[in-house]
């Protein structure tokens, strides 16, 4: 089958264990205000306009096409890190991913995922990675769906599903100022993570001040309702409290 | 292997270097010079005096104007007081005893490496002694007698001027400075702190007799016996010793102004460390570390780091080599044992030889001590090959191959062009350098006559843009027929002024070199076996070497693009890859500037298919890091890891510069608020502020890899 991939990159370092290859995959449930990639969020092909000229941001893949393209690069891979699928949501084409997953040749596999998906379909994909990355942003409902457009039910389900495999992974906390850095949810995400049985690593990703800049390009408005020149609270104490072992990405 | 863990990185220098290294960048050393040159040539025209004698002459009339500057807080001494070389003969005589010769740039003999181990472990006086001895074997060759007279005469004022040195140091009360120069260079040094002290003298006088581009060669090789005995012995800890090391750094920084090159920074004050050992056996030591860290600390263009690498190399080491990486300097630049040796011995060299390399100055692969090469002869221009073909094989409706043919035949020409005229090469006498390589003395010749390897390298220059032009004109005009030839002719010769589409198509649809894309890279591999070819078909360089050829650019990336007074070779024009005329071609091995490139794995792919054991003179691949790559507590093991997939990849040298393009271009328009800023231009560093323009828009027009300002994946 086929997907719709927006990059492909090469020597990403802060998206899994080494240095790796990480494929983005088009298409997100969630509106996150603070998304950096909005050209994530569609899944159709888009074309990007900005001063540098118009860009096609969205490629149609076989699912044979992409393995191979990753699969040359194993002999470097292998070695040093691996491939990684994030997005956009990488689970929004969990079929394809899947696929992929089958087509490569001894890679090491990471899946950087919002966790916001149909669990068969979260469990279809992380069951084939060696390592996941789990977003984790607001514990209050209520604030879940204002800042990010969904229910956080599905994530928290998923995050229970991810702990029970024994699949190796990290929740990865975003840092945005007054909104998901409050001291009240950094202590609900603590409170949360510290009952998972695997006893993963927190990594707190502080807010990326460009994530504004390719909005126009995408015919977006960037509108954000929180202050992004704030300074971000990167208080790793409420996770020491509960003996959490947090750090800053 | 010594364990890693022996030593910490040095984190920052102490008040006192931090003070010296302020003066230093301020020039304020610059009242010890003197305004007026000294004359030479008088008195050698007025004794009627030979060659060689008049070179041993200059010498020593340069040690013996030297004012012996010892500045209260500096514990190895020597700064250079006499501005410019003298000539030692007048411009009309120079004219006709080099007539029907060709000389090499300047004419001395530069971009070599002594043989410093050999130097600091014999001392002069040794030296002295073997070239006497030899006098007494070779009395009756006139030759060799006045050669090692001559090579004897400036030992002398070596020895002299680090006596007037001593002398001065005792009038100040400063007995340690005046102890460490009544010992070295004349005798052996025995302590870390001699050994330097030997080192920052008898390099300087090099540049004294008119030498530049001299090469550091293996320093933690041949130095790291002197500072273990001291720690073993308890003489020094390994603060004493980095305070020195950086101290001895920062002495390198004092003249280079002085230095001939193409821009500032360009001197070949080049270092080498790691690799194995001349047994094979591991050469990585505590000081290899200690380098690393020092470099860092001092942050300053001189001396440039290089770092041999393995498969077996330590994540430790290299992680501690990519925080030199991380803050711009462009060093180290790493060099793959795995394929530098294998090519150094396809080349002719001995395996104990091959295995003891180090870069001549920039990133010429040389022997220490051995190696008498002309490893930058001159250069090839790849894109002049292809664009004389296509343009001429597009006018000819001829087919594909026979365009190939036609590039083929100009590389010769060239290389023919290049042999020619270097066969006549003339080295003027080099007594002074003879005295710190290999068995000159012993043999009675002067270094300027050979050594044990004579080879002359060609740099084979704008190679991505060569393929990328001949991919774009296979795929486009030939296989899939959408450009007729006469439209790309056409383009070629206007510069694509009526024909945009055309360039945008040859720019954005055509295979690329840097996609491991086998339809770009096949003709990558193409242009450097034909250049190969084209060396090995050339025969004998006249010395009793070959002419190695290389994958560096050196300036040619530049000259190419917009003319140059200094080269043979034209400008290129429009070129076939949608280059249009007067836009720079990528520095030694990098893809073509402004291609979409997939990143910096296809990149080491792609270039990983050179054969280099035929491409054996050096020339980094060049690639650009954004320093927000280096976020994240793991971010030096990774950029790490990224070496070690450099090495597996097949690629024989690295250049890794980390740059952010923003702070590159307020440096442009605010000049002053980044006058210490640095960075690498092709083999070697400078600070941005002093280059060129040209220079300056080149860095700031290549790939970037890893940066997060456009990007997808920064959080």
């Amino acid at each position: 089958m086929t997907g719709v991939v927006f990059d492909i990159r090469e020597l990403t370092v802060h998206d899994g264990p080494g240095i790796r290859t990480s494929v983005f995959l088009k298409g997100c449930p969630l509106r996150c205000q603070w998304c950096h990639n909005p050209e994530g969020m569609s899944p159709e092909p888009q074309l990007l306009r900005s001063a540098a000229g118009e860009r096609l941001a969205g490629r149609v893949y076989t699912s044979e096409e992409l393995a191979v393209i990753l699969n040359r690069q194993a002999p470097l891979l292998r070695e040093s890190g691996g491939v990684t699928f994030s997005g956009g949501e990488p689970l929004m084409q969990a079929q394809f991913v899947a696929e992929v997953i089958d087509r490569l040749d001894g890679l090491h596999i990471a899946l950087d995922t919002s966790g916001f998906a149909p669990e068969k379909d979260f469990a279809l994909v992380a069951g084939g990675c060696d390592f996941v990355l789990f977003d984790l942003k607001l514990m209050d409902a209520d604030a879940h769906r204002r800042w990010t457009g969904v229910d956080n039910g599905p994530i928290l389900r998923n995050l229970f599903v991810l702990d029970e495999t024994k699949i190796p992974y990290v929740v990865r906390v975003p840092l945005v100022p007054s909104v998901t850095d409050t001291e009240e949810n950094l202590r609900a995400i603590a409170s949360a993570v510290s009952r998972l049985s695997a006893h993963p690593r927190v990594e707190l990703v502080p807010y990326n001040r460009s994530a504004g800049g390719k909005y126009a390009a995408c015919g977006l408005e960037w509108r954000p309702a929180f202050d992004e020149s704030a300074p971000y609270n990167d208080n790793l104490m409420p996770f020491q409290e509960l003996d959490v072992e947090a750090s800053l990405a | 292997m010594t364990t890693l863990e022996a030593f910490t990185p040095l984190q920052e220098l102490p008040a006192r270097l931090t003070e010296m290294k302020r003066r230093i960048r301020a020039r304020e050393h610059d009242r010890f010079r003197d305004t007026e040159t000294i004359d030479v040539q008088s008195e050698c025209d007025a004794q009627g005096l030979s060659w060689p004698r008049r070179a041993a002459r200059l010498t020593r009339r340069m040690c013996e104007a030297q004012t012996a500057v010892i500045e209260p807080d500096e514990r190895i001494v020597f700064t250079r007081t006499v501005r410019t070389v003298p000539a030692y003969y007048s411009p009309e005589e120079w004219a006709s005893r080099t007539a029907g010769r060709t000389l090499h740039e300047l004419g001395p003999i530069s971009n070599i490496c002594a043989d410093w181990g050999m130097v600091l472990s014999q001392g002069l006086l040794a030296r002295k002694e073997a070239a006497l001895a030899a006098r007494q074997r070779l009395d009756a060759e006139t030759e060799a007698v006045e050669f090692l007279d001559c090579a004897a005469e400036t030992i002398d004022a070596v020895l002299a001027l680090a006596q007037r040195y001593a002398e001065t140091a005792r009038q100040m009360g400063r007995r340690d400075v005046a102890e460490i120069l009544a010992r070295v260079p004349a005798h052996p040094a025995r302590t870390f702190h001699e050994a330097l002290q030997s080192l920052r003298l008898c390099h300087a006088v090099l540049w004294l007799g008119g030498h530049y581009h001299c090469g550091l060669g293996r320093f933690d090789q041949y130095m790291w016996p002197y500072l273990k005995a001291d720690l073993e012995a308890g003489r020094i800890d390994e603060s004493e010793a980095e305070e020195l090391l950086a101290e001895f750094f920062i002495s390198l920084n004092k003249d280079s102004d002085l230095y001939p090159g193409i821009q500032q920074g360009d001197n070949g004050q080049s270092l080498m460390l790691g690799g194995v050992k001349r047994d094979g056996s591991d050469g990585v030591n505590p000081l290899t570390v200690m380098v690393l860290g020092v470099a860092r600390a001092v942050a300053l263009i001189d001396p440039k780091i290089n770092l041999r690498v393995d498969r077996n190399i330590s994540l430790d080491l290299l992680a501690v080599a990519a925080e030199l990486t991380r803050i711009g300097l462009g060093f180290p630049q790493y060099a793959n044992d795995e394929v530098v040796i294998p090519g150094l011995m396809a080349a002719g060299y001995e395996l104990e030889d091959a295995r003891d390399y180090t870069v001549a100055a920039c990133w010429e692969f040389c022997i220490p001590g051995l190696g008498m090469e002309v490893v930058n002869i001159g250069a090839a221009s790849m894109s002049a090959a292809v664009d004389k073909a296509v343009r001429a094989g597009l006018a000819a409706s001829e087919s594909f191959d026979a365009i190939l043919k036609g590039v083929e035949a100009d590389l010769r020409a060239q290389v023919n062009v290049l042999a020619e005229a270097s066969r006549k090469l003339f080295l003027p006498p080099a007594p002074y350098y003879s005295v710190l390589m290999d068995g000159c003395l012993e043999r009675g010749r002067d270094l300027s006559l050979g050594a044990k390897y004579n080879n002359f390298g060609i740099h084979g220059a704008t190679s991505s843009n060569a393929a990328d032009a001949l991919a774009a004109v296979k795929t486009l005009v030939f296989d899939e027929k959408k450009v007729s030839p006469e439209r790309l002719l056409r383009a070629l010769e206007t510069d694509f002024a009526e024909d945009e589409a055309l360039r945008k198509e040859l720019r954005e649809n055509a295979p690329k070199v840097g996609n491991y894309d086998e339809r770009a890279d096949a003709f990558l591999v193409k242009l450097f076996d034909m250049f190969a070819d084209a060396c090995a078909a050339v025969g004998g360089n006249g010395r009793g070497g070959r002419y190695r050829p290389g994958s560096g650019s050196a300036m040619y990336y530049v000259w190419l693009a917009r003319g140059h007074d200094g080269m043979r070779e034209p400008a290129v024009g429009a070129t076939a890859d949608g280059r249009k005329a007067g836009e720079y071609f990528s520095s030694s091995l990098a893809p073509s500037p402004g291609v979409f490139v997939r990143g910096p794995f296809s990149v080491l792919q792609s270039f990983g298919r050179i054969d280099y054991r035929r491409v054996s003179n050096g020339g980094p691949l060049t690639m650009e890091l954004s320093d927000s790559l280096f976020r994240g507590r793991d971010a030096t093991r990774k950029v790490g890891t990224f070496v070690r997939a450099f090495v597996q990849s097949g690629c024989q040298q690295l250049q890794l510069n980390t740059l952010n393009v923003d702070t590159l271009r307020d440096a442009q328009i605010h000049p002053e608020l980044h006058k210490n800023l640095v960075v690498r231009v092709w083999g070697w560093s400078g600070y941005f502020c002093e280059l060129d323009k040209d220079y300056q828009d080149q860095i700031i027009g290549r790939h970037i890899y890893g940066s997060c300002s456009a990007d997808a994946t920064c959080q």
